[in-house]
């Protein structure tokens, strides 16, 4: 049975397993999109993402596992009936065709009378500001105006759900900037569910609503982008999306609460019910840096290094700063005139207790 | 005058103009000939259109004309059609008899199909073995040998690997995306072909079946031995043995042939220009594959057999005939016998040196020409230099019978000194016209060879110290080794059963080449198994030349893709 | 110091001088290389090469293979610069187009035993230039499988092949393009008469298959079942039975028995061997070659015959075989080039329309066997006269002149020619064709009629 329900709807993942071959790519992926929402997938290359997209697309191995769309089962649907829209990475437009032929595919597919194509065609083009270009062949056309007809061609269909697949790795950095804010104007204008591949974490944070960091094909974290950078569930998520001081320790009783008792011999109080081998992470914004004689108040902690090395970030200063075995970043930000601390210089770190993080490896 | 070549560029100006000269002397100037000689009148010298009117209102030639088109174009119909599943099967499937299909590729390319003709009518004729069986069976015979069939059947079973060779690459061209877009679309099966698939691979397609109509249009040995005089190609040949030298009927048919071989050639780079739609992206190349059900796998193997069956049909027709004391009106030979081999031995070894010397030969300038004109032409800045890669493939253009008519024109009244002898009977000019026909080939394998050599390579040895001429023989001809080798052997290979222009040229028996000889004894009313044994051993000799010709190659490019690995893990 | 040299000048010319007085003594060497341009096919010339380089280890003999039209044209083109020293084919006309174009020189033969004629016709040329060295008639071959299978009977004569019961299982090849071939139509002419010849050879080629492309591929149809029937030179038809294939050769009544020959090519490199080379063929030795299995020709030399298989026509003592028709070498010569071009123009080119046509008129007479309508028969009459008709008479035929036309022009020509080759061919392809048609509808209608 084809899918014909057009309305957007949310997508559902159940325990998806993908192999190619011998090598188990995906692993007990669950995941659950809303309706209307600008969801990307964020990971290293080979973390499973493109495979989940078009495992979503109906492309490549069969896996085990439910997908749903909008509630309905469509693990079992050739492509070519899932009424799925899909951007390729290489927008993939069709050189023999011109713009029109090409936008005009997927309704001639759905045996759609004449005339209505031509209308949606034009409406189309007209969304991603190329009607005048409808004439020309894909060869004809830069890098950015493949891409929009790409995406013409996929939502002139009206596909229940978006997929675009790293659409915008092959552009230009400036152009990305720009392409990216239309992408999810249009996703807004369209309220399109729409799922967005993407390694790059800019791109991810700035545009989604919500995103599955992945590596080693395991889901790693759901969730919205601040939440994601603000509480990370496990080292890597913290790693990858931003920059994070990590020392290793033990958390151990103390005085009625715990404390990390780092590696390098520092003792930091924090507030987390677990114990035992644990790494702590704080955010290089975070820490204040001060002359070596600044007490903390009473919600932060006091570390006293020496610092090593000082770089000029423009808006940012960021020092590393030695504490026994461990180099820690700070970044502070730059105000015109302000002391600089120079290297060898000892100096007060001020970390607030909540902005510390006990994390699994 | 030297100043007005850089430094460096002299050794490949005066190969250049050595070159050129040699075209010139040995295509354009017999070609030329043979084109002035149909428009002038035969008894004053004036010129004039007058045989071109004879010919246009001769019915016989006009018939010819017309036969000669339709067996053409039919022979790529069929050739299609045979190459289509198999093509299908190779880029769609994960199909295991891929090996098995390759090798079909290349069985027909080993037999000149003018041997394969004789052993055609001997299966597949009014009362051959096929028909004599279907008739006793059935009731009913298909008329497969029949007036022109037998020519178009013939051809189409040898020259359908060009067109499997193009249309599978042209499908392996074609980016997994296009199709996938399609798909998700909503395109599956006979929609996504005709609109995606078969227009992307319908240049490469084309490029192919140009060649092949060509190929099929100018070939005189195959129609003559199935007694069809009245295509072109015969007709030239005839008119030529038996009313003479100055019968310009020949010489307008070779305009002809000339003419049409122009504009086949003038279609097949239309059709690649710009429309060269190989896009290789991330993800890699080609269709999407699948693998098969059991009983598509059965399907599959099923067609894979038969068109095997059919491909190897001449081949074997010629393994009972060689072995056969008397095969009439019968589906086999009535006894078997080694006598046709001692035969060929005791008597025919001469053929076989003969076509070992002038393949190799041939072979050998043909790669040596090929790779000067390729460095020439992408290497240097030589003004001109374009000329000569038009000049060489110019030679696709004129078909050996033309060639042969020309050189006879020619060079017949020209005395070679020390030997006295006319160059027309030299045997010399065997070599020449083999080596000037397979040119075309070895160019473009030389070309391909070099454009995978990085200029880099050079300029680094340059750069080292090394002299234009040292560089290239320590650094580029090693580079190019596997390529100029695989066009040595496709030149020898292809020389070495060529028939249309030797056919023109041998002057004494001795002189003659194995396809000569077969073509000598397949005209013995005491039967053909010698010539059928010799054509067996010709067959044998191009297809083991073959086989091991690949396997160097293959060594080749395994040796150069592991140190490209090393290269890439030693960065990683 | 002078003395010893001026003493060895002289002993030295003394010694020259005595080699060269003993030069005249000796035999002319026979060595070097023998070119001979031949029709014949390999059976033939590989045995007698083999033979005769054994029989002279210091010759080494060179064939150059073309059809007999295409030797003589050959011939004819390297005069300036004769590489060539003999030709060996089988038609005498061939030969007798060459001596007249005085590329051929006389020879005396040294062998004894020859006679002056076989059967009708003078073993030799009266004027010493071209040697016969064996004898070969024309008649017919058939596949006695074939003729099994398909329920035909054997042929005897001419006149069976224009049975309809050999519709489409006759094969032959044409005048234009095999001497062999061309003797044998001018033989039925010349036995015949111009209009019924003709007629004749139009009513046989109703029935053929296939006009093929060389004289060997009338035997070679024969032997591998193609068609069933076959017009050839005896010793295809014989060879090929001695080879083991299902054949039988018969010689109708209508024959000749025509010598093959060879001769010496004027300005020849080597003539001390082509000499040889005759006298080797018309020895014992060399005649009892031409008994081999895949040779079989008539011999010259009547005590061969004594070596001969049982069965093996010998046409001095049976005189039946080619006595019928005193061959006129002259007239043949006459028109050569005109019999040539009408054999292609009505008959060649012309097969499928012409094979139509007589199969309408066998079905018409088939129709009427048994009744009687006048008005039928005289359609079928007419359509038969249709069919014969031929565009040129005899006597024009003959002319100088029009053969003239049919010549490729050489610069040293000075007949007049009235027309192209190309149109007047066109003229009659015209007439011809019209009148199969004219003469199909005609044959049509008297079927209707019964």
């Amino acid at each position: 049975m084809t899918s014909t329900d057009t309305t957007t709807a949310g997508v559902d993942i159940e325990s998806l397993n993908l192999s190619f071959d011998d090598t188990h790519v995906l692993k007990g992926i669950d995941l659950s999109i809303e309706p209307g929402e600008f969801f990307a997938f964020l990971g290293p290359s080979g973390s499973g993402k493109s495979t989940l997209l078009r495992a979503i697309a109906g492309f490549g191995p069969t896996p085990t596992g439910r997908i749903l769309i909008g509630g309905e089962e469509i693990a079992h649907l050739p492509p070519w009936k899932r009424n799925v829209g899909m951007v390729f990475q290489s927008y993939a437009l069709w050189p023999h065709m011109t713009v029109r032929k090409n936008v005009a595919f997927g309704l001639e597919e759905r045996k759609v009378p004449t005339r209505e194509i031509a209308t949606r065609v034009d409406a189309a083009l007209e969304m991603v500001g190329l009607l005048d270009l409808a004439d020309r062949r894909p060869a004809q056309l830069s890098g950015g105006q493949q891409q929009r007809i790409a995406l013409a061609r996929t939502i002139v269909v009206e596909p229940r759900v978006l997929l675009l697949d790293e659409p915008l790795s092959n552009l230009d950095a400036n152009l990305r900037v720009q392409m990216r804010r239309e992408l999810r104007e249009l996703q807004q204008k369209l309220q399109l569910t729409t799922i967005f591949v993407t390694h790059d974490q800019e791109e991810a944070n700035t545009t989604s609503d919500r995103m599955a960091v992945l590596n080693d094909g395991v889901i790693q974290q759901v969730g919205t982008p601040m939440e994601l950078y603000d509480n990370p569930a496990n080292l890597f998520v913290a790693t990858f999306l931003g920059t994070a001081n990590v020392l290793s320790g033990v958390v151990e009783d103390a005085d009625g609460g715990a404390q990390f008792n780092a590696v390098d011999g520092a003792q930091i109080p924090v507030d987390s019910a677990e114990r035992g081998s644990r790494n702590l992470m704080f955010r290089p914004q975070n820490v204040v840096i001060a002359a070596a004689d600044t007490c903390a108040d009473a919600d932060g902690v006091r570390l006293t290094g020496t610092v090593r090395h000082v770089e000029f970030l423009g808006s940012i200063i960021r020092y590393g700063v030695t504490i026994g075995a461990d180099t820690v970043l700070v970044d502070d930000r730059h105000q015109q005139g302000a002391p600089v601390f120079a290297p060898d210089s000892q100096v007060s770190l001020l970390l607030p207790r909540d902005q510390l993080m006990v994390l699994e490896s | 005058m030297a100043s007005a070549f850089k430094p460096g560029q002299r050794g490949p100006a005066l190969a250049g103009g050595l070159i050129a000269l040699f075209l010139i002397f040995f295509l354009v100037v017999p070609v030329v000939q043979v084109v002035l000689v149909a428009f002038q009148d035969p008894n004053t010298g004036a010129p004039t259109l007058i045989n071109f009117v004879d010919f246009f209102t001769t019915s016989l030639f006009q018939e010819s004309f017309v036969n000669s088109f339709y067996v053409a174009a039919m022979s790529v119909v069929v050739a299609t059609i045979i190459a289509i599943p198999l093509a299908y099967f190779t880029t769609r499937f994960n199909f295991s008899g891929a090996l098995l299909i390759q090798t079909l590729g290349i069985i027909p390319l080993i037999m000149p199909p003018f041997v394969g003709a004789v052993a055609m009518t001997l299966l597949f004729g009014a009362n051959g073995s096929v028909n004599l069986l279907l008739d006793e069976w059935f009731g009913f015979t298909i008329p497969f040998m029949e007036g022109l069939n037998g020519v178009i059947f013939v051809e189409s079973i040898h020259y359908f690997p060009f067109i499997l060779i193009n249309l599978s690459a042209a499908l392996n061209n074609i980016d997994r995306s296009m199709e996938e877009s399609a798909q998700n679309l909503g395109a599956n099966g006979v929609r996504l072909f005709r609109r995606i698939v078969f227009p992307l691979a319908m240049p490469g397609y084309v490029a192919g079946a140009a060649l092949v109509f060509i190929k099929v249009f100018d070939d005189l040995g195959t129609p003559l031995l199935l007694n069809i005089n009245n295509m072109l190609a015969p007709q030239a040949f005839l008119r030529i043995t038996s009313i003479g030298i100055s019968d310009p009927m020949g010489y307008v048919i070779s305009v002809i042939l000339v003419a049409f071989s122009l504009l086949s050639l003038w279609v097949s780079l239309l059709a690649l220009r710009g429309k060269d739609y190989s896009t290789v992206q991330k993800g890699g190349g080609g269709l999407m594959r699948r693998d098969l059900r059991t009983w598509e796998k059965i399907g599959c193997y099923a067609v894979v057999i038969l068109i095997l069956l059919l491909v190897l049909s001449p081949h074997l027709g010629l393994l009972l005939l060689s072995f056969g004391t008397i095969w009439s009106y019968s589906v086999l030979p009535d006894a078997y016998t080694f006598e046709h081999y001692v035969t060929v031995f005791s008597e025919a070894s001469g053929y076989i040196t003969n076509t070992l010397l002038y393949a190799g030969l041939a072979a050998l300038f043909d790669v040596i020409i090929g790779t000067a004109i390729a460095y020439i032409v992408w290497r240097t800045g030589l003004p001109g230099r374009k000329w000569l890669d038009y000049g060489a493939t110019a030679a696709l253009a004129v078909p050996g019978v033309v060639i042969g008519i020309g050189y006879l024109r020619t060079f017949h009244s020209f005395n070679v000194p020390i030997i006295d002898q006319p160059l027309a009977s030299w045997w010399v000019i065997i070599v020449v016209a083999l080596t000037i026909r397979r040119l075309p080939y070895a160019l473009r394998a030389c070309m391909a060879a070099l454009q995978q050599v990085s200029i880099m390579l050079e300029e680094a040895a340059e750069n080292l110290g090394a002299t234009k001429g040292r560089t290239v023989w320590r650094v580029v001809v090693p580079l190019m080794s596997g390529g100029i080798l695989a066009g040595f052997v496709t030149s020898f290979a292809t020389a070495s059963v060529e028939l249309s222009a030797t056919l023109m040229l041998v002057a004494v028996d001795s002189d003659a080449p194995l396809a000569y000889g077969i073509y000598e004894f397949m005209q013995s009313a005491s039967g053909r198994g010698p010539g059928a044994a010799l054509g067996v051993i010709g067959v044998l000799f191009v297809g083991l030349g073959t086989y091991f010709s690949h396997r160097i190659i293959e060594r080749s490019r395994a040796s150069r893709e592991s140190t490209a690995v090393v290269a890439e893990g030693a960065t990683a | 110091m002078n003395n010893h040299k001026s003493g060895f000048v002289r002993v030295a010319s003394l010694a020259l001088a005595l080699s060269l007085l003993a030069a005249p003594l000796s035999l002319p060497a026979v060595d070097g290389t023998l070119t001979i341009v031949t029709s014949y096919p390999k059976d033939t010339t590989g045995t007698f090469k083999k033979a005769f380089e054994k029989k002279y280890p210091n010759v080494k003999v060179e064939m150059l293979k073309k059809k007999t039209t295409a030797g003589i044209k050959y011939l004819q083109e390297t005069a300036g610069s004769n590489t060539a020293d003999m030709f060996w084919a089988s038609a005498p006309d061939a030969f007798e187009v060459l001596k007249g174009d005085d590329l051929l020189i006389k020879y005396q033969v040294k062998v004894k035993g020859i006679p002056e004629k076989v059967g009708s016709f003078p073993i030799n040329d009266p004027d010493g230039y071209y040697k016969g060295f064996a004898a070969s008639g024309y008649g017919i071959m058939w596949n006695t499988r074939y003729l099994k299978a398909k329920k035909l009977p054997a042929p005897a004569e001419w006149a069976d092949l224009k049975k309809p019961v050999y519709h489409g299982h006759v094969g032959m090849s044409a005048p234009s393009r095999s001497g062999t071939t061309h003797l044998t139509v001018e033989t039925l002419l010349q036995g015949k008469g111009w209009e019924k010849g003709w007629a004749e050879w139009k009513a046989m080629a109703g029935n053929f298959k296939t006009v093929t492309e060389r004289s060997f591929g009338v035997p070679d149809g024969v032997n591998s079942g193609q068609f069933g029937v076959g017009i050839v030179i005896d010793f295809f038809g014989l060879s090929s039975k001695a080879s083991g294939f299902p054949v039988e050769y018969v010689y109708p009544t209508v024959t000749t028995l025509v010598p093959a020959n060879i001769a010496l090519v004027k300005n020849g490199p080597n003539p001390e061997a082509a000499g040889a080379f005759i006298e080797y063929l018309l020895s014992a030795e060399g005649q009892e070659l031409l008994l081999d299995p895949k040779i079989r020709r008539l011999p010259v030399n009547p005590a061969t015959y004594a070596k001969a298989p049982a069965g093996f026509p010998n046409p001095f003592k049976d005189s039946s075989i080619g006595s019928a028709v005193k061959f006129d070498l002259g007239l043949s010569k006459g028109r050569y080039n005109v019999i040539n071009s009408l054999f292609d123009v009505m008959i060649t080119y012309r097969l499928d329309d012409l094979r139509d046509t007589t199969k309408a008129i066998q079905d018409a007479e088939a129709a009427m066997a048994g009744k009687s309508n006048a008005q039928a028969a005289d359609l079928i009459a007419q359509a038969k006269a249709l069919v014969n008709e031929v565009p040129v008479d005899e006597a024009t035929a003959s002319k100088k002149e029009f053969n003239g036309i049919f010549k490729k022009k050489r610069k040293k020509s000075t007949t007049q020619v009235t027309g192209r080759q190309a149109e007047v061919e066109q003229e009659w392809d015209a007439m011809v064709k019209a009148n199969y048609a004219k003469a199909k509808s005609l044959a049509e209608k008297a079927k209707s009629m019964l």
